[in-house]
């Protein structure tokens, strides 16, 4: 049994491998000269370069937070690369038969469905392969309905007047540090736009993948649903194994017009560092959405990877009878640490909002749950429950809990409940007396743990997010 | 630096007495320490600008103050009138001795000076400014086995414009039993810093009442800091009334196994009053109990602010900890804040919280009208009914006695403004 676990503690990182693409990498450092080439590069019109510009000046004069519950080295932001782009995208490829054989082959080895299983899985992916969205596909099909899915930097040129009027209006400029830095050079990400009362006929999907070293990845993510709209959108990430911490800290920004509804899942496994930690990803992620009239957000998350995770996906309830939700798991093991939570701002009267949040600490890891709800005097019978569990599996790791509980509304109401356990020798005996392996036994009992999240995942997403856990389970029995 | 800091600390550095040795510390913690602002954790809802550039008179004068004990209640009364202890009292039971603090016998002052700012954790800003400059209180020790039936109730009592900065220690020693009453009061524009550090020894007793009365423009700081050995039992009851400025931290060490600790907090505020609890309870060892029950009502434009934290140390295994926070809000302007906090670094432990917030239950409001109960009479129940469980708990009878009609008075003025 011992040496079982033994080999599973050190098995490698099953998505840990190096890609040789050539890259277009600028030399480390960042100054106003990056933040310009970035832009020319990207071919930006003048007002685009201003807005990062800003958002430079503003991330300079800004200090890097410290109140969340980690513990890392200080992050030199000048010995990051902050532009990185595959080779080959300089002849731009125009079909898939185009695209680097070794590129579609590291997409093969993760299982992403970018040939032919993509359209039986009926998925558009938006690959973005270190900064540069290479394909994308499902684009035709998409137009016939008006939704439209491309990459931001296109999106720019594009559709100018949607993105200058919605980008940046959720989490402006000068949000947070991290916020302002993407800001400032962010490369590439997904743009997405529902026309009035379309129903998004496909899951909308794009696969991140950091490749290059020493590069920071910087996605900024603008998803607008039109009055009476509907999408569902799937991000995926899975990085390969290396020594230097990443730095990571995209945007996502969500605007969910009046009656429109906006499903945003995420399962996130990139490359948490070997067993000290050295050498995973630093993931620091501001995401919000803002929901008006009848308008309904939706964050459902599955946290495996990162040596770090500071991540907060939220939800601005300003119209009436808005609805936010928010559904966690989180798993860390090793030595990963995350704080990560939600904040639900009811601003509108009758607003709803529900925090589901299951933590799962293992090895030395720590786990925190950070959360705010906050009823404003304008939310009038607004409502609230939050639930958050943390299960503890061994005795040398964390399980925290932070929750902000702000009301100024007398008829708004607020539940929060917590609790904390570890697996337990009872279900482990009723499990085993059964003829299951302990470790078959933990992962059905933190399968059963997960449910609630489970379940609002998209089906085919669901079924890796429990494959996810069980390999990144694998070992934490003892 | 706010005048009031940069006034605690050159007054700090005239303080020269047997407890010097041990405020050198604190004063040079002090110095480092800034004036809070929002954006520091601890005090990001409440604001201490009140007191930023206050300074007040200390213990220079002695005016008469109408102060009734008790009724019912053989209680062993220590009354401070601006932090000057007004009798010591004298035939006390056998096993206990009261010393005030600026007047405490050699043997005492051995023990005393050791436990000083042992309970207490350092970070606490006005922790920090009582330890320089404490000049009154009392040192408490309760001798092995002994059990002391009559409850010592301590009173302040302070004049406009004055201040008081008071410490007190208590030893129970091992398997004694003692019932502390802390009762702050007033309504005069003045400040309290009461800190008060308690050591529970192994398989003692402490049954703690903190009321803190003081309304309006009376500033009270002040801490509770409790340290449980082996087996031993907390039981406190906390009652707070908000003001401009009242902020209560309190602090539950368990420092040996199987010790207990139940602790019902009510805070009850009136019209535009604040009042900021932050509980502490600090498992570092395992099989260890707490059980703790905040319950508040909320009036007119008062803020309420609540934090519980539960830290369970690494090496608590086997731990039972709960935390629950209720809270009514009476109009649309109250305002709650509440936190409550877990931080887990043991697998074994059974832990849970919860929080909730909202009005007062509308349709057992219409039910009782309907039956011909007026309104405000009604309220009042209805408000009653919300903490009276918590009042049902106190283990002194006659104490909670007393105390009803105070809270009933309290919800007539809280209604009354709505």
């Amino acid at each position: 049994m011992s040496d079982q676990i033994e080999d599973a503690i050190n098995r490698e990182y099953e998505a840990g491998f190096v890609s040789n693409i050539e890259s277009e990498t600028f030399a480390p450092g960042l100054d106003e000269d990056v933040v310009r080439r970035i832009s020319a590069i990207k071919g930006e019109p003048e007002w685009m370069l201003q807005w990062r510009l800003k958002a430079f000046r503003v991330w300079q004069k800004m200090e890097e937070p410290d109140w969340a519950h980690l513990n890392y080295p200080k992050i030199d932001y000048q010995s990051i690369s902050y532009y990185s782009a595959p080779k080959s995208m300089a002849d731009k490829p125009k079909s898939l038969d185009e695209v680097d054989p070794e590129l579609l082959a590291t997409y093969e080895k993760l299982g992403i469905p970018l040939h032919e299983q993509e359209m039986l899985a009926g998925v558009a992916v938006d690959a973005v392969f270190d900064s540069v969205s290479v394909v994308t596909t499902f684009r035709e099909k998409l137009e016939e309905a008006g939704v439209i899915f491309c990459p931001i930097s296109e999106a720019v040129h594009k559709y100018p007047d949607l993105v200058k009027q919605y980008l940046g209006k959720v989490v402006p400029q000068h949000d947070n540090y991290f916020a302002a830095l993407n800001c400032a050079v962010f490369t590439d990400g997904s743009f997405v736009y529902i026309p009035k009362g379309t129903r998004c006929p496909m899951e909308l999907s794009t696969y991140f993948r950091i490749n290059e070293q020493n590069t920071g990845q910087f996605e900024r993510t603008l998803i607008v649903a039109d009055e009476g709209s509907h999408v569902s959108y799937l991000e995926g990430c899975t990085a390969p194994q290396r020594d230097e911490n990443q730095l990571h800290a995209a945007v996502v920004e969500l605007v969910a017009l009046d009656d429109a509804e906006i499903k945003y899942s995420t399962v996130q496994n990139w490359y948490p560092g070997d067993e000290n930690g050295k050498g995973g990803i630093y993931n620091f992620v501001t995401k919000r959405g803002i929901c008006h009239t009848n308008a309904k957000i939706s964050w459902t998350q599955v946290e495996t990877g990162s040596a770090i995770t500071w991540k907060y996906p939220s939800c601005i309830l300003k119209g009436d009878n808005s609805v936010g939700e928010f559904y966690s798991v989180a798993l860390t093991r090793g030595a990963q640490q995350a704080d990560t939570g939600t904040k639900m701002i009811h601003l509108g009267k009758n607003t709803k909002s529900t925090i589901i949040s299951k933590g799962i600490s293992a090895g030395r890891s720590n786990n925190s749950y950070r959360g705010l709800v906050q009823m404003h005097s304008t939310a009038g019978k607004a409502r609230n429950f939050t639930q958050c569990d943390s299960l503890l599996i061994g005795d040398k790791c964390g399980a925290h809990t932070f929750p902000y509980v702000e009301s100024s509304n007398a008829s708004a109401i607020v539940e929060h409940e917590a609790t904390t356990s570890k697996v337990s020798d009872d279900q482990m005996f009723l499990c085993q007396q059964r003829g299951l392996d302990p470790e078959k036994a933990v992962s059905m009992i933190v399968n059963g743990f997960c449910k609630e999240v489970f379940k609002e995942l998209p089906m085919e997403f669901a079924v890796e997010a429990g494959k996810l856990l069980e390999i990144s389970l694998e070992g934490s029995v003892g | 630096m706010s005048a009031y800091l940069a006034n605690a600390i050159e007054q700090g550095q005239l303080v020269n007495d047997w407890l010097t040795p041990k405020r050198l510390g604190s004063m040079a913690l002090l110095q480092q320490t800034s004036w809070p602002t929002r954006k520091t954790e601890s005090w990001k809802y409440t604001s201490v600008r009140s007191l930023e550039k206050k300074t007040f008179e200390r213990g220079t004068t002695n005016d008469e103050h109408a102060f009734s004990s008790i009724a019912g209640l053989d209680a062993i009364e220590l009354v401070f009138v601006n932090g000057v202890l007004q009798q010591l009292p004298e035939g006390l039971p056998a096993g206990l001795s009261i010393a005030s603090l600026e007047n405490v016998p050699e043997s005492t002052q051995v023990w005393a000076r050791e436990q000083f700012n042992v309970a207490k954790p350092s970070q606490h800003l006005f922790g920090l400014v009582n330890d320089v400059l404490a000049d009154n209180g009392v040192i408490v020790d309760v001798a092995e086995g002994v059990t002391i039936d009559t409850p010592i109730h301590l009173v302040n009592l302070v004049s406009e414009n004055n201040e008081t900065q008071q410490r007190v220690i208590v030893r129970v020693g091992q398997n004694a039993k003692v019932t502390m009453i802390e009762h702050n009061t007033g309504s005069v524009e003045s400040l309290v810093n009461h800190v008060a550090e308690y050591f529970v020894e192994e398989s003692a007793e402490l049954e703690l009442y903190r009321f803190s009365f003081r309304t309006e423009k009376a500033l009270t700081v002040s801490g509770a800091h409790v340290q449980l050995a082996k087996k031993a039992k907390l039981n406190a009851t906390i009652v707070g009334f908000g003001s401009e400025l009242s902020r209560m931290d309190l602090d539950v060490l368990h420092r040996g196994e199987n010790a207990f600790a139940k602790i019902n907090a009510i805070y009850l505020l009136a019209k535009g009053e604040h009042f900021d609890l932050h509980s502490t309870i600090e498992h570092e060892i395992g099989h260890c109990v707490t059980d703790e029950t905040v319950r508040g009502i909320v009036g007119e434009k008062a803020t309420a602010v609540f934090n519980g934290r539960i830290h369970i140390h690494r090496d608590a295994q086997k731990t039972l900890a709960e935390l629950n926070n209720k809270n009514l809000l009476l109009t649309d302007d109250a305002k709650i804040n509440t936190k409550p906090e877990l931080e887990i670094y043991a697998d074994d432990v059974r832990c849970a919280h919860g929080a909730t917030v909202a009005e007062l239950d509308k349709s057992a409001l219409y039910y009782m009208t309907s039956r011909g109960v007026s309104r405000d009479t009604a309220l009042v129940m209805l408000n009653f009914g919300f903490i009276n469980a918590l009042v049902d708990e106190m283990p002194n009878a006659v104490l909670a006695e007393w105390l009803r009609p105070i809270l009933k008075e309290r919800f007539v003025k809280m209604n009354a403004e709505l």
